[in-house]
């Protein structure tokens, strides 16, 4: 099990910041996430054999915002 | 590649603008030119160019089974265009994505006051290892290992001094304004700046377990616990959104008036409702944190922001928590016996005051303390205690201690017993004080001075009387809080003379001495009893009962100690009292901010709805409206990072 943590400025509103929460534990391999709105944090525990870490930015991507590694 | 970078940096403000030049060409077009479809492509690009990401985001929330705001904005432009209202598609399109931009700009800048403190850390450290010094990544530093800080450096690890002297500017991790001078055996924290001499520290703590982290992990985290209000607003969110969907669908399905159908989709996100209070509370954490104040989170914001009694301890909290002892005066007895008869009982002890005691018996200099305090009378004692090392008089171990808990010690030494503590402890044990020794005594007490009885056997032979001082600020801090209508009170162990005498020199009426710990829980809660939303001041360690007991538990000096930062309400990083008035004041302004912002929200709310079923506002008013409460509110509690 490893744990990620990364840090996204553009949420447009506290909506959008659980849709990529919703968006991101229906992802295989991902154990417990939580996507805070008002520090733009987001903290991911995966099963590193199952998902990459690219996969995990890629559906923030896709929802619309940008993830930044901390 | 440099333009596409560019562009990928900066998509949101270039969509807004692309969008919002197409919209005002496409006007300018319809209304001088009068060319209708030219104007009518125009307004439909400039709809698409600014909907594309929104469209993109609603298809997303869509697919995860969500009605979010992009979903409605992307239900109402596709519905305008479809009943021939280009303008208002282009126009509400526009208005929303410059409104997110605005908005995500701004929200950015709220959250930046964290990142600033996260920058404060420096990324290299300078190390000695194998008898040479390297740089390397602060992260990688051992406990254990010897940084090395050069004057102008930032400190990049939790350490002790070993070698060297400078000042070190602390305000990044406590706040305090004023440089404070480290050397060898002094903790330094990582993100503070040396400001003078070079430094070599072991380090203690590095990387992710450095206070500066724990800090900021501690500031995200009460960012992220929702307060009562904003728990309430989501839950209201959670309905009213959909609701107004179905009002929307049913407004349509009954009067076929499909501009105010559309209308409801655009107000249809309580957007300044659910933004509001985090934006206030997030503000409100961020902007304590820079002056060193650590805040659990919203709801104990909210909490604090009620506060109308605060509760002070003395020990350490008014005063410095640095006794030491002023006099030793002995009756029939040589002071130095009396000093070294407690020093015996208290060597086992872990009282406070035990230290000052130790501390002056191993100095050895009870008669020179004595010099000092008694003016110019030298005795010949002096001298003859300096014995070859000064530092380490042995202080024999007592046989047996009991410790009796706010009263004192009792020991058995050589056959004698020794009872070192206040009168409650001479009165437990059935012991007189004579006339003379108590009149000293209060003398002591009357002058702030703590005066512990020394007895052996059963004659109470001397007394040790310490001082602590105040802390500077005691008096302004609690000078400020009266002005604002909080009221003060003093809560301590002490004595009731000594007590009277602190709380005089700080301004508190309300005092109350001899208490237990036990005790001062107990007054905790009948302060609360009596209606008062009371916060307690305390060291966090002794005063942990009553820290509990309040309704905002506050600890100070928690820089060093990692349980008062977790534990404590409200965590002041620096022994600085003035920090105390200008919390209660930052939650007050808090509780404001939230009630002003729900308010703007909910007026917003309420005149939209209204002007739509009166028929007065459009699509684009209506997002014009919508926009301008979000921006408002953000702004609002922005007011905070400043305060």
């Amino acid at each position: 099990m490893s744990e990620i943590e990364y840090r996204v400025t553009d949420f447009d509103c506290p909506t959008c910041a659980s849709n990529v929460e919703r968006a991101l534990s229906k992802t295989d391999g991902v154990d417990r996430v939580e996507v805070h709105y008002t520090t733009g944090r987001v903290e991911i525990e995966y099963d590193d054999g199952v998902v990459e870490t690219d996969a995990l930015e890629r559906t923030i991507t896709k929802q619309g915002y940008t993830p930044r590694v901390r | 590649m440099n333009a596409k970078r560019y562009v990928r940096a900066h998509r949101q403000p270039i969509v807004v603008a692309a969008s919002g030049l197409l919209l005002s060409v496409g006007w300018t077009v319809g209304t001088l030119h009068d060319v209708a479809l030219l104007s009518a492509g125009l307004m439909i690009l400039a709809a698409a160019v600014g909907g594309y990401d929104v469209a993109k985001k609603a298809f997303y929330t869509l697919r995860s089974g969500t009605v979010g705001i992009n979903t409605l904005v992307t239900l109402a432009a596709v519905g305008a265009i479809a009943i021939g209202e280009y303008w208002e598609a282009a126009a509400v399109v526009f208005l929303f994505s410059l409104g997110n931009y605005l908005e995500a700009r701004t929200m950015a800048k709220t959250r930046s006051a964290l990142e600033e403190l996260l920058e404060l850390a420096p990324d290299t450290a300078i190390v000695r290892r194998d008898g040479e010094t390297v740089e390397v990544p602060a992260r990688e530093v051992e406990p254990g290992e010897t940084v090395v800080i050069k004057p102008g450096a930032k400190v990049p690890v939790d350490g002790e001094v070993t070698d060297g002297e400078s000042a070190i500017d602390q305000s990044p991790v406590t706040g305090e304004s004023a440089p404070v001078r480290k050397s060898a055996g002094d903790e330094v924290y990582a993100g503070t700046i040396n400001q003078a001499g070079a430094l070599e520290v072991v380090a203690t703590d590095t990387g992710r377990d450095t206070t500066l982290e724990r800090i900021i992990r501690r500031v995200e985290e009460a960012q992220e616990a929702q307060a009562p209000t904003e728990t309430i607003i989501e839950r209201f969110a959670r309905y009213y959104t959909p609701a107004i969907v179905v009002l929307a669908v049913g407004t349509y399905a009954i009067t076929g008036n499909a501009v105010t159908s559309l209308t409801l989709l655009v107000i249809g996100c309580p957007g300044a409702l659910v933004i509001g209070p985090p934006v206030s509370i997030v503000s409100a954490i961020g902007s304590a944190a820079r002056a060193g104040v650590l805040l659990k989170g919203g709801e104990h914001l909210e909490t604090a922001g009620k506060i109308d009694c605060v509760a002070f301890d003395k020990t350490g909290t008014l005063t410095k928590g640095e006794p030491a002892v002023a006099s030793v005066d002995g009756f029939g007895v040589a002071d130095d016996d009396v000093l070294r008869a407690a020093a015996i009982a208290e060597k086992k002890s872990e009282h406070h005051l035990a230290d000052a005691i130790l501390a002056a018996a191993r100095a050895g200099d009870a008669s020179a303390r004595e010099t000092a305090t008694d003016g110019g009378v030298v005795t010949d004692r002096a001298g003859e205690s300096a014995g070859p090392e000064p530092d380490e008089p042995a202080i024999p171990d007592p046989e047996a201690v009991d410790v009796v808990a706010g009263k004192g010690v009792v020991a058995q030494y050589d056959g004698r017993t020794i009872a070192v503590g206040n009168r409650a402890l001479l009165a437990d044990r059935g012991l007189e004080v004579p006339s003379e020794i108590a009149a000293h005594a209060r003398e002591r007490e009357a002058a702030g001075e703590t005066a512990v009885y020394v007895a052996l056997e059963s004659e109470v032979v001397g007394v040790v009387s310490i001082r602590d001082e105040l802390r500077p600020a005691a008096s302004d801090a609690v000078a400020t809080l009266e002005a604002a209508g909080v009221r003060t009170v003093m809560l301590t162990g002490d004595n009731d003379r000594t007590a009277r005498s602190v709380a005089e020199a700080v301004g508190i009426e309300d005092y109350r001495a001899e208490l237990l710990p036990e005790e001062k829980r107990d007054a905790i809660e009948s302060l609360r009893a009596e209606g008062h939303v009371v916060a307690m001041v305390g060291d966090g360690i002794n005063d942990a009962p009553s820290l509990a007991a309040a309704d905002v538990g506050v600890a100070m000096g928690a820089a060093g100690t990692d349980a008062a930062i977790e534990t404590a309400d409200m965590a002041l990083l620096a022994d600085d009292l003035e920090r105390v008035p200008e919390a209660v004041g930052l939650s007050k302004a808090t509780r404001r901010n939230v009630s002003e912002n729900v308010a703007i929200a909910v007026a917003t709310v309420g005149l939209l709805l209204a002007g739509v079923v009166a028929g007065a506002v459009h699509m684009a008013a209506g997002m014009l409206l919508h926009i301008a409460s979000v921006l408002l509110v953000i702004l609002n509690g922005m007011r905070l990072l400043r305060y």
